[in-house]
């Protein structure tokens, strides 16, 4: 597999990683082909081509401004909210393209939850934050059960025995650590097979960060994680993958040992050894 | 009043002039001025025009008030003398050392401060207008009476020794009408004002919401005047058509058409307000809520709304408060018969009806029916006041909570 | 995790959708109707007061000589003397004495109509009198009968007779009200805008004057009426009825309005300007004067336009002091009684003479035009000199 020349125009690009890992492939769980992003006249994404493997730990990393988050808010189409956006390329969720004129957004987004940069609970209680969605999509009716699902989501995100007492006091009220858990038990409430963590800890003190890390490697077992990170500390801790970004194209793809220890390329080497970004 | 500025004016340049000489001069022998000459020269024509300001003012408040002053000549050079004096103090202590500079900042920081004061003095001169007139009325009237009487009949007075055994000042029909009308304006208003800042802000394509937000505040620069005579031209009248459809007899001067109305001039405050607030809405949130599968409809519902409640509240009082002291639609649309009803298509007055009926007639000022102006003004500036320091405060917490 | 995903539309979502569908669609509406009174508004109101700007007109002999002047009744024909405005005959004499020439001649004249003829004739009353209705088909008939532009609505003061009522006396009332409201409320607008916003410190105090500002800005008007009734009139005794009075209490009005938009004019000049004008050593003011000032000008002048645009309009705090009674000449100075737009407008508004309907529809269309070249004016200033920073 080549990668793609940073300067040239080689028509092959990176797609599955690299990688010295496994010798068992593992199932490809969404596939971006070509993948390119307009913002009006500026182009954030230029073609990129990546394969996310399933119940594994995905982690985008790469200077500011390099397009990784951009491509992370295509696997939802959050990008549709942005006003004068023009996306191009192909990206499969269990092997049907999620820009296909028959996808309907609202349904793909309850299968591929997402964790913000900042918490953001709603304004409500913290049982509401997660009924919120089970609620409206219609998954669960009875008040019996909707408690059920509350206390399991809380129990995964690691969280249950911190809220049990109080789950009526606002999301808000909660520390931050706290509320970034409260939105991964949200995101997992509806039962997602993936979730998209956009820098989930970057808002949190270190003692949090290591709460929602294991949280992270708890959950790769039941979820396909695809994280964004500007900590390469992190993407080292969690991640199986690692994909390196930038200035919108993906340099280098492997599993983050190799990536870490033997980068292939001048420029992730300059990167992870702290040149530059 | 002329000739005062106009005179002023040259003294002041003259002394600005000295003033400034006096420090270039002093820089010339090699002192080190504190300040720029220039400011010597404003120091100088300030603590000069200050004094004949000052005592024009004086004069010019005591002839207002029918105090003795003496003629204006007069007045005149006891301004100069005034002028003569202070600059001439002034020009005596400009020196290296004065800190010119210093003062001028002082001067300024103070005459702000002043200005700053006016808007005090307005709510004061509104309460203390209010108050006096209102005691005098409640002399005569019991409060109880007041608050409590069902039967607003006051006799007309045109001489204060005239007898006024039979007039009845009970004012709850006239707060029954006020709520009536503002309560159809609400219903009007809060609904379209709401909902449209919602499409404005969550659904509208940017090119409609450049062309809506302004057309939407034509409604507002609408004077009420101008409202008043849509109501009684054309809405009342098309209220009592529409009535007569449904076999309803309705007034030519019923409180539907001046609500309705109002409620259209209320929708744009309602509006503009809701679609800041709703703006101030952090991003993060509706991410939030998309991500899991919303679609925009129940964002707007479950979390946007919500989250916007306490300032949409805080907007809807605004609305209120200026439903329940507008004037002239109700003075042009609305009857004069104080009227304890139910049915909007009965006429009705309202409190602000009464205040400029009360105030335009040709009764002594003194007569019971003039102060029973003041005593309604009193109450309508109690409860619009609560209304709005109610909504300011809401605004400014919500402005912090999502800052 | 292995069963296969549709993306497809749920039943679920189809009914989530139709929610949706009908959410959108009250937002809309409420848009849409909101748009729709104004359309009725303005559409109304031209309907009522377009005629008004034209009037029906006489084309007639007119006899000036000794004895019209003292009985004008006799200067022209029998017939058309009862078709013809009241006014005119008034003015005969003022007219011979402005131009002396005219005595003794006889001069084809175009005449303002009386404003029953014209209403009449702009299908307005469906009544005339059935001799005046001859002799008007009659003129009819031979051309003698016109329409014109209706000067006096512009130029003549106000009067009992509807075909010779105008605005005149209100515009030059309105000017004054003007010039007072922007002589006293822009500088101390200004000035506490300044100092609330670059001066004050964050205290008590401070905060207090800020809330009682934002209340003023929401008292009734009519209130500041019985302010300026209280305090102007019988207080100081300012003359009643005069622009200086409707001014002085229109400008407390409109100051909460100018301190507003300036301070947001000034919030938006940004805090590296004054740092960078006081780190080379200018004081607080010079800072002020000489660098926020100027950039943040566009903005305040935008405000002070709109608080006038405000006042020009009001009308309920005119009515408690007086200033509604009958003024059919131009005010010369500050103190005289005089009258304004929509004081003119009131009036107009509770004459019983079906002319006096279009007289006010036509007064409205006059005065909102005013407000929006002002409104117009504000929104060209800040477009243009608007900065992004």
């Amino acid at each position: 597999m080549r990668t793609r020349d940073l300067t040239g125009d080689t028509a092959e690009v990176v797609r599955t990683p690299t990688t010295e890992r496994s010798p068992v492939r593992q199932a490809t769980k969404m596939q971006v082909n070509d993948l390119a992003v307009w913002y009006g006249e500026t182009q954030a994404l230029h073609g990129v081509s990546m394969d996310v493997l399933e119940n594994e730990v995905t982690a985008l990393i790469g200077p500011s401004g390099c397009g990784k988050s951009t491509f992370l808010r295509c696997l939802n189409r959050m990008n549709d909210l942005i006003q004068d956006v023009r996306i191009e390329g192909e990206v499969t969720f269990d092997g049907d393209n999620i820009y296909a004129p028959h996808v309907d957004v609202v349904e793909l987004r309850a299968h591929i939850g997402m964790v913000f940069q900042k918490p953001n609970p709603f304004p409500k209680s913290i049982y509401e934050n997660i009924a919120y969605a089970p609620k409206i999509l219609g998954q669960v009716r009875k008040r019996t059960d909707m408690d059920e699902l509350v206390e399991h989501s809380l129990k995964r995100a690691g969280l249950w025995d911190e809220v049990k007492d109080r789950l009526q006091a606002p999301g808000l009220t909660l520390s931050g650590g706290q509320q970034q858990r409260l939105c991964i038990a949200r995101a997992i409430a509806v039962n997602p097979s993936v979730l998209l963590m956009d820098e989930p800890c970057s808002a949190l003190d270190p003692v949090a960060t290591a709460t929602v890390e294991q949280l992270i490697d708890e959950l790769k077992d039941n979820y396909t994680i695809v994280i964004v990170t500007h900590n390469l500390q992190q993407a080292a801790r969690v991640a199986g993958y690692t994909a390196f970004f930038h200035l919108g194209e993906i340099v280098e793809f492997s599993d983050t040992d190799s990536l870490f220890t033997h980068p292939r390329e001048k420029k992730t080497e300059d990167y992870i050894t702290g040149r530059y970004g | 009043m002329l000739v005062f500025f106009g005179g002023l004016l040259p003294l002041a340049t003259v002394a600005y002039v000295m003033g400034r000489r006096k420090a270039l001069v002093a820089d010339a022998r090699g002192d080190r001025l504190h300040s720029l000459p220039g400011q010597y020269g404003v120091y100088v024509a300030t603590w000069m025009a200050l004094p004949a300001i000052a005592i024009g003012v004086v004069a010019a408040g005591a002839a207002l008030l029918g105090v003795q002053v003496p003629a204006a000549p007069f007045v005149l050079i006891f301004a100069l003398v005034g002028a003569a004096v202070g600059g001439a103090m002034a020009l005596r202590r400009v020196e290296p050392g004065l800190r010119a500079r210093n003062a001028i900042e002082k001067f300024v920081y103070w005459t702000l401060f002043t200005a700053s004061l006016v808007s005090i003095l307005t709510t004061l001169g509104i309460i203390l207008s209010i108050v006096f007139e209102a005691l005098k009325f409640f002399n005569q009237v019991s409060v109880w009476h007041f608050i409590t009487g069902t039967n607003w009949s006051p006799v007309a007075q045109f001489r204060p020794d005239q007898q006024t055994a039979e007039s009845q000042f009970g004012s709850v029909p006239l707060f029954a009408g006020t709520f009536m009308i503002s309560a159809i304006a609400m219903l009007v208003a809060i609904p379209i004002g709401v909902l449209s800042a919602v499409y404005m802000s969550e659904y509208a394509p940017y090119r409609v919401r450049t062309i809506a937000k302004p057309l939407l505040e034509i409604l507002a620069g609408i004077p009420t005047v101008v409202y008043g005579f849509f109501a009684a031209i054309t809405v009342s009248p098309l209220v009592v058509d529409v009535a007569a459809l449904f076999g309803l007899n309705a007034s030519y001067t019923n409180a539907l058409a001046p609500g309705l109305v109002m409620g259209i001039m209320i929708i744009p405050f309602i509006s503009s307000l809701s679609d800041d607030v709703i703006n101030s809405i952090p991003n993060s949130l509706r991410e939030g809520a998309y991500a899991l599968g919303s679609t925009r409809s129940e964002t707007i519902k479950n979390i946007v709304l919500p989250a916007a409640f306490p300032g949409i509240m805080a907007a809807s009082l605004l609305g209120v408060s200026r439903a329940l002291g507008e004037t002239m639609i109700v003075v042009m649309a609305a009857g004069l018969r104080p009227n304890l009803t139910w049915n909007p298509l009965e006429d009705m007055t309202t409190v602000t009806v009464r205040i400029v009926d009360g105030l335009t007639g040709d009764q002594a000022f003194d007569s019971p029916e003039t102060l029973a102006a003041f005593a309604l003004g009193l109450v309508l500036f109690v409860v619009t006041l609560t209304l709005n320091l109610v909504s300011i405060i809401v605004i400014r917490k919500f402005r912090q909570s999502y800052e | 995790m292995t069963d296969r995903i549709s993306l497809t539309p749920s039943r679920h979502l189809k009914k989530r959708y139709r929610a949706e569908k009908r959410f959108k669609a009250c937002c809309i509406g409420a848009l849409v109707l909101a748009m729709a009174f104004l359309v009725l508004f303005f559409t109304d109101m031209i309907r009522q007061g377009y005629s008004a700007f034209y009037e029906t007109q006489i084309r007639a002999e007119v006899t000036y000589n000794e004895d019209t002047v003292e009985f004008a009744m006799d200067s022209v024909s029998e017939e058309v003397f009862p078709l013809v405005s009241r006014a005119f005959f008034r003015g005969v004499p003022r007219q011979v004495e402005n131009n002396p020439d005219l005595m003794d001649t006889t001069q084809t004249q175009w005449l303002t109509a009386k404003a029953d003829v014209d209403q009449y004739l702009k299908g307005h009353s469906e009544s005339l009198d059935p001799e005046m209705k001859a002799s008007l088909e009659q003129l009819q008939a031979d051309g003698d009968v016109g329409y014109g532009f209706n000067t006096g609505l512009f130029f003549s003061g106000d009067s009992k007779i509807p075909s010779n009522a105008g605005l005149w006396s209100a515009f030059v009332g309105t000017f004054y009200l003007m010039l007072v409201v922007l002589a006293i409320s822009f500088p101390i607008g200004v000035a506490t805008a300044i100092y609330l916003e670059e001066f004050a410190p964050d205290n008590r105090f401070t905060q207090a004057i800020e809330i009682n500002i934002n209340n003023l800005a929401a008292v009734p008007s009519i209130l500041f009426g019985l302010l300026g009734l209280a305090i102007f009139i019988n207080f100081f005794g300012v003359p009643r009825s005069s622009a200086l009075a409707g001014g002085l209490t229109l400008s407390l009005m409109t100051l909460p309005v100018i301190i507003i938009s300036t301070r947001a004019a000034l919030k938006a000049v940004p805090q590296n300007i004054r740092q960078g004008a006081q780190a080379v050593g200018a004081s607080r003011w010079q800072a002020v004067r000489d660098h926020v000032l100027p950039l943040a000008l566009p903005g305040i002048l935008t405000g002070t336009i709109i608080g006038i645009a405000q006042a020009i309009g009001e009308t309920a705090p005119l009515l408690l002091i007086g200033m509604i009674a009958y003024i059919p000449d131009a005010p010369g100075n500050l103190t005289d009684a005089a009258t304004v737009l929509p004081a003119q407008i009131f009036t107009w508004a509770g004459m019983p003479e079906r002319a006096y309907v279009s007289l006010t529809a036509a007064g409205i269309l006059v005065l909102l035009s005013l407000l929006i070249v002002l409104n117009a004016t504000a929104v060209i200033l800040r477009n243009r000199f608007e900065r992004r920073w």
